[in-house]
């Protein structure tokens, strides 16, 4: 109160006080220091633990580091850089990576469209649906893991005995190297479809029905609804949806890790990049190399989400 | 009363073409929901048989009911302490990590300092910068400067931020109109009075929805914590549970149990709260 008070009446004097007054003026508001004491910490929670990381990650890259006497660490320019492209599992990885990525894409993209459309055009017990659907999400990912190799088992799983039942060839799911990387991926998409559902279910809901009610009256079909009004209007929420895919397959690491080991699964055919990541950092404790990969990776999937926004991006917006 | 229920026209008949269609939406979803629950209505069963049962029947209800497993599991493996862990450091992190989102998006969404768009693009800007970037730097930080490899506040101190949160809160916090707050000042209340009296009050589904985000986010991370947490009886429980694989190689009888040990509390929660899960997702993409 008397911070406002003492304002008006101090306008005029402050041009012939000068610069120290307004300083004084400004500290004497109490937003100054609500806006101060919240700030600060802010900034220097911040700078612990994210640019200065960030800072350390670029100086990292470029020396060998070294564990016990980091500061007189040995500077080697690209070194690390070349040295983690010669890794005997880099090009593998990168592979396993960009096809872990792709079967995402096939996988969640469709199916999560398909039922988020059914969701919104269900009149009875669509809250129940979604709930339903949406429980694998909420299941921590390692049980999720732990479940499907029961189930995936050859020999003894449920999953075969039911091929076996109904005169289907049994599968080798996780056990063989030509199976292993889309039914890991399978069993990603089983666990994260509910999250996307529920996006795109309620970017759907957002469109205004009569919208669709004018084109029922031009005599369209539900197909051409969905092509010219659905997905037009959803461009905003497919970009985000995209982009978070991407983010998240580039770097998977969880799943695989869990399923098959630090090795990734029947002949390297699920490690991924972030594994071989982890495995430079803290199994063979290579701090240089490890951080030039993370840069590369980091490098490529700016680019990537770039290359999103720029294609995927609607002209227009809400 | 009685007249009002008669006075209410009979319930209309759908086209046929209509009722059809949703007869077909019914299917289809019903079947997705079979496959999304049903993988764990065959662990919970799968849990009380014993091993030999486990592996060789086709059966989902268990011939002989046993709870032999749990009494072995809890028996060998801290599950107890784990999941202390796992509570304390989400809950905490969640606590902390809504409120400093709370008042970091009304700040930048009401208050004006200098560089206060420049800050907030570039705590933005961090949100694109992949974790395995950081994690080295990060870990050395936290072992050597803070003294935490292999404690809980190793976890929890690198969640008392979050970018994701201050954009969500900010984007609300936009719409509280300007008079409200200059309102409350005229009247003089002080700055910490506004904001929990009558920002925290207006802002209360943003909050529950980034809670919710930020616990299943943390409750099922598990890359940072292997990292940090070596010791058993530090470890939360996705690490304690991925441990089950090399404890019990093939003993999926232990797995089962396991895995309903960690998965249950959380599912009690859900069975209550699935609407605020749901509708906290839901608006997190609405909003971003």
């Amino acid at each position: 109160m008397t911070s406002i008070a003492d304002g008006s009446g101090a306008s005029g004097r402050a041009e012939t006080m000068g610069a120290w007054f307004v300083v004084k003026k400004t500290l004497r508001k109490p937003q100054f220091w609500f806006g101060f004491t919240m700030i600060v910490p802010l900034l220097i929670w911040y700078w612990i633990f994210s640019f200065w990381p960030i800072i350390q990650a670029f100086r990292m890259s470029t020396v060998a580091y070294k564990l016990l006497d980091p500061a007189n660490s040995p500077f080697v320019g690209i070194g690390n850089f070349l040295k983690i492209s010669q890794h005997p599992l880099f090009l593998v990885s990168v592979k396993n990576t960009i096809l872990w990525a792709v079967y995402s894409f096939i996988f969640h993209l469709p199916l999560a469209m398909l039922i988020a459309v059914f969701l919104s055009k269900v009149r009875r017990g669509r809250n129940v649906y979604q709930a339903l659907i949406f429980v694998p999400v909420v299941v921590s990912l390692v049980a999720v893991s732990l479940l499907f190799k029961m189930l995936m088992d050859p020999e003894v799983g449920q999953l075969n005995k039911l091929l076996s039942g109904v005169g289907l060839p049994e599968l080798q799911w996780l056990s063989s190297s030509s199976s292993a990387l889309p039914t890991a991926v399978i069993i990603a998409t089983w666990k994260g479809l509910g999250f996307y559902v529920v996006i795109l279910t309620a970017g759907m809901m957002n469109i205004p029905s009569e919208l669709y009610d004018a084109a029922l009256v031009d005599g369209t079909n539900p197909w051409q609804q969905f092509w010219r009004i659905t997905m037009p209007l959803m461009g905003h929420t497919i970009l985000l949806i995209t982009v978070l895919l991407a983010i998240g397959s580039l770097q998977e690491f969880t799943l695989p890790t869990v399923l098959f080991g630090s090795e990734g699964g029947p002949g390297n055919s699920t490690y991924l990049y972030n594994m071989l990541i982890y495995q430079e950092a803290f199994l063979d404790i290579r701090f240089g190399t490890a951080t030039a990969a993370s840069l590369l990776q980091f490098a490529f999937i700016l680019a990537i989400s770039v290359l999103q926004i720029k294609l995927i991006r609607p002209s227009w917006s809400y | 009363m009685a007249v009002i229920s008669e006075a209410r026209p009979a319930r209309r008949r759908l086209p046929r073409r209509i009722l059809i269609s949703q007869s077909l939406i019914q299917i289809f979803l019903l079947g997705m929901v079979v496959v999304a629950i049903f993988p764990f209505i065959w662990m919970i069963f799968a849990s009380l048989k014993p091993f030999k049962e486990l592996v060789e029947s086709r059966a989902l209800l268990p011939e002989t009911w046993t709870l032999r497993n749990y009494e072995e599991i809890l028996g060998r493996v801290n599950f107890v302490a784990a999941f202390r862990n796992s509570i304390v450091s989400a809950v905490s992190v969640t606590v902390v990590s809504v409120f400093t989102s709370s008042v970091m998006g009304y700040i930048f969404s009401k208050y004006r300092f200098v560089g206060k768009e420049i800050l907030f693009t570039i705590i933005l800007s961090t949100m694109m910068v992949p974790f395995a970037v950081i994690m080295v730097p990060l870990y050395i930080t936290i072992a050597n400067s803070f003294g935490l490899a292999d404690h809980l506040g190793g976890i929890i101190i690198t969640g008392f931020y979050t970018a994701f949160g201050i954009f969500l809160m900010r984007q609300f916090m936009e719409s509280i109109p300007f008079e409200l707050i200059d309102a409350a000042r005229i009247d003089g209340a002080s700055e910490w009075r506004i904001f929990f009296t009558l920002v925290l009050p207006m802002s209360l589904s943003p909050m529950s929805a980034l809670a919710v985000f930020v616990y299943l986010f943390n409750w099922d991370s598990f890359l940072w914590p292997l990292i940090v947490l070596n010791s058993q009886d530090n470890q939360t429980l996705p690490l304690v549970l991925a441990g089950l694989r090399n404890l019990w190689w093939t003993r999926y009888e232990m797995w089962a149990a396991g895995s309903m040990l960690t998965v249950v509390p959380v599912m009690a929660i859900y069975a209550f709260a699935s609407r605020y899960f749901i509708r906290g997702i839901a608006m997190t993409g609405l909003k971003a």
